[in-house]
């Protein structure tokens, strides 16, 4: 509780409940009142330490030693240059050394070791590997790649969850209008005691409850599109899926010509089209374009339309 | 594919006729917009008659060709083809005094050139205009939005030229004429002249094509008639077969209309006329004109300096939320 003693104003968090404290880089808390009256202007240096911050750089405190925070916020730029992956190395102890190096750093830096060598270190790093750095920006690691994944499945799980839930909740509802009718109707038509009836009804609805709480939610262990829970399959390839419709058959697509019809590939070399244009270079060839693919789109290109009439034409 | 392309759907009409009605239309609908004050027995004083019109667009199309030929670098035929068929859409739904034709003429032809993939850059185009060339860059930027959407933005052209080396190679390989290259000459002669008439609004590239080679083979006194009936048409296209030898006909007697010189003097008349009665709106050396393209450059100003601020109020905070520290702090 000590902790949350605000170092400027003395408030303590048993004095103002709604006090949050807020931290900066340099691991020095302040609450927030005291944030707001000091860095008024944006910008100013901490009461403890002197060193110049910024407000926008405030946040909330999330652990109680401020120190901590301090470490995250130099991991956490330390890391955005040291953004080598396990993959980014030939041997595990090559990555070892990289990580026991990073953690030196951070140490050094968060609790003022010879941070002068140190910056100096990193700066010769970056400058060392200025493009490595810039490639593996964009790229998430293996770790990090497996753990979105992991969210997401969470998120679908949590998804289907709720649907399953909304759609029981509905399903209770309905029954028990249905069953407050048949009670009401029961009574409304038969000659039997109405005691006896309610209490009957009583005695169905009670059951009905154990019965639905010996019911055990059933466990669903695998989503709609075939992938299981968990992790326990770490190939990402869906499930081949098996077809169960008419199978595919290929048509061939229909072009209107509007003319006679032009010779078709096969026409074109088999009846000595192909002499009468000049063959493709290699560098067209390579390209993929080929003297036939020319000269059947002339000839397409000469017989449509010659049937074109003025009175067909839909304006 | 021309049958299913919107040239063959929304720019092919049904004769000379309509396409007629449909300048008249387009004259009368300005002359209604513009000359209110004036009645009708004397606005054909002021303003073009249709016939008028017709005559400075035919003039304009030959001033078209003419600066397609002496474009530098030469300009490949199917370019100059997509200008004459940008430049005669515009002027079914629109007036010349509405707009005037030697501006949109260099403006169908720099489309043409970026639609047919012919890289010129707007200097190196302007370099062929003669006078002010920063004007011309002006007018010709401003007014390529404006004939785009008058084409409804159906900028794919089919032209004749590759129907024309298809019945070239067709001809080769199923009939035994002799030396089917003599027709080239006269075919293109004929095509650049087809150019200048309605002929290509009215029939599809591929008939033009056709009427272009049995026109130059009867020229050389060849008779390809056994081809197209027999060859080309055979058994499936025999019922088709007359309404085919009629669009010839018909595409042929057009094209050999086509000689007529215009006639000097009259053209002066018309400069001054049209000079008179063009819509000041959309003249660049009016008053009128260079005002509203003041406003819209201010006004561009206005927002791009919202923007511009609103840009960097956004980067700022977002900078700051996002750099943690700098690096001399710890």
């Amino acid at each position: 509780m000590e902790d949350f003693v605000c170092p400027r104003c003395r408030t303590s968090k048993f004095q103002n409940p709604s006090m949050k404290m807020m931290v900066n880089v340099c691991g020095h808390g302040l609450c927030e009142s005291c944030v707001d009256l000091l860095f008024l202007k944006g910008s100013g240096s901490c009461p403890e330490c002197r060193i110049p911050l910024r407000r926008n750089n405030f946040r909330v405190q999330l652990f109680e030693d401020a120190g901590v925070e301090k470490e995250v916020d130099i991991r956490k730029r330390v890391l955005r240059d040291f953004n080598k992956k396990e993959e980014d190395f030939t041997s595990l102890q090559d990555y070892n050394d990289y990580l026991e190096e990073v953690e030196t750093i951070i140490y050094n830096l968060t609790n003022d070791i010879d941070v002068l060598n140190t910056n100096k270190r990193i700066d010769q790093y970056k400058r060392d590997n200025k493009e490595q750095i810039l490639k593996s920006k964009g790229k998430l690691g293996r770790e990090e790649y497996e753990l979105e994944e992991l969210l997401e499945l969470e998120k679908q799980r949590e998804e289907e969850r709720k649907k399953v839930i909304k759609i029981e909740e509905v399903e209770i509802k309905k029954k028990k209008i249905r069953e407050k009718e048949a009670l009401i109707d029961e009574l409304m038509f038969s000659n039997a005691d109405a005691k006896n009836i309610v209490d009957t009804f009583a005695q169905q609805a009670q059951q009905a409850k154990e019965e639905e709480s010996k019911k055990v939610p059933q466990k669903v262990s695998q989503f709609s599109t075939g992938i299981q829970f968990g992790r326990q399959n770490q190939s990402t390839f869906l499930p081949v899926p098996t077809d169960d419709g008419p199978l595919y058959k290929y048509i061939p697509p229909e072009f209107p010509t509007d003319g006679p019809r032009p010779p078709n590939e096969i026409d074109v070399i088999e009846k000595n089209f192909l002499n009468h244009v000049r063959s493709e270079t290699e560098q067209e060839r390579a390209g993929g374009f080929k003297s036939n693919i020319a000269c059947l789109r002339a000839l397409q290109d000469a017989m449509m339309g010659l049937f074109h009439s003025k009175k067909s034409v839909v304006l | 594919m021309f049958p299913t392309s919107t040239q063959c759907k929304y720019w092919m009409f049904e004769s000379e006729e309509d396409l007629n009605k449909l300048r008249e239309k387009a004259n009368s609908r300005h002359i209604q917009t513009y000359g209110k004050q004036v009645n009708d027995a004397s606005k054909y004083e002021f303003f073009l008659t249709p016939e008028e019109e017709k005559i400075m667009v035919k003039r304009f199309e030959l001033h078209l060709r003419d600066f397609c030929k002496r474009f530098q670098p030469p300009m490949p035929r199917y370019v100059v083809g997509t200008s004459f068929h940008y430049f005669k859409r515009f002027y079914i739904n629109n007036s010349v005094m509405n707009y005037h034709p030697k501006e949109i003429m260099v403006t169908c032809i720099y489309l043409a050139c970026k639609v047919e993939e012919f890289n010129v850059s707007i200097q190196q185009f302007v370099a062929n205009i003669k006078g002010d060339r920063e004007k011309a860059t002006d007018i010709i930027l401003n007014n390529e939005l404006l004939l785009m959407e008058q084409l409804s933005f159906h900028l794919s052209i089919h032209n004749s030229y590759r129907p024309v080396e298809g019945l070239l190679i067709d001809i080769k390989s199923r009939t035994n004429l002799h030396d089917p290259e003599r027709l080239r000459s006269g075919t293109e002669h004929f095509l650049e002249r087809a150019l200048l008439t309605d002929t290509i609004l009215l029939y599809s590239p591929s008939q033009v094509a056709l009427a272009a080679v049995l026109h130059a083979a009867s020229k050389l006194q060849e008779n390809l008639d056994s081809y197209v009936t027999d060859t080309l048409f055979g058994e499936d296209g025999r019922d088709k077969l007359s309404e085919l030898i009629e669009a010839v006909r018909a595409i042929r007697s057009m094209v050999k209309m086509v000689d007529s010189v215009p006639d000097r003097n009259q053209q002066k008349i018309l400069d001054k006329k049209l000079d008179k009665c063009r819509n000041p709106e959309n003249n660049p050396d009016s008053e009128i004109y260079k005002k509203r393209m003041q406003a819209m450059l201010d006004e561009d100003d206005d927002v791009y300096h919202a923007i511009a601020s609103h840009n960097y109020s956004m980067d700022n905070s977002a900078l700051n939320m996002s750099i943690p520290a700098s690096p001399e702090v710890a």
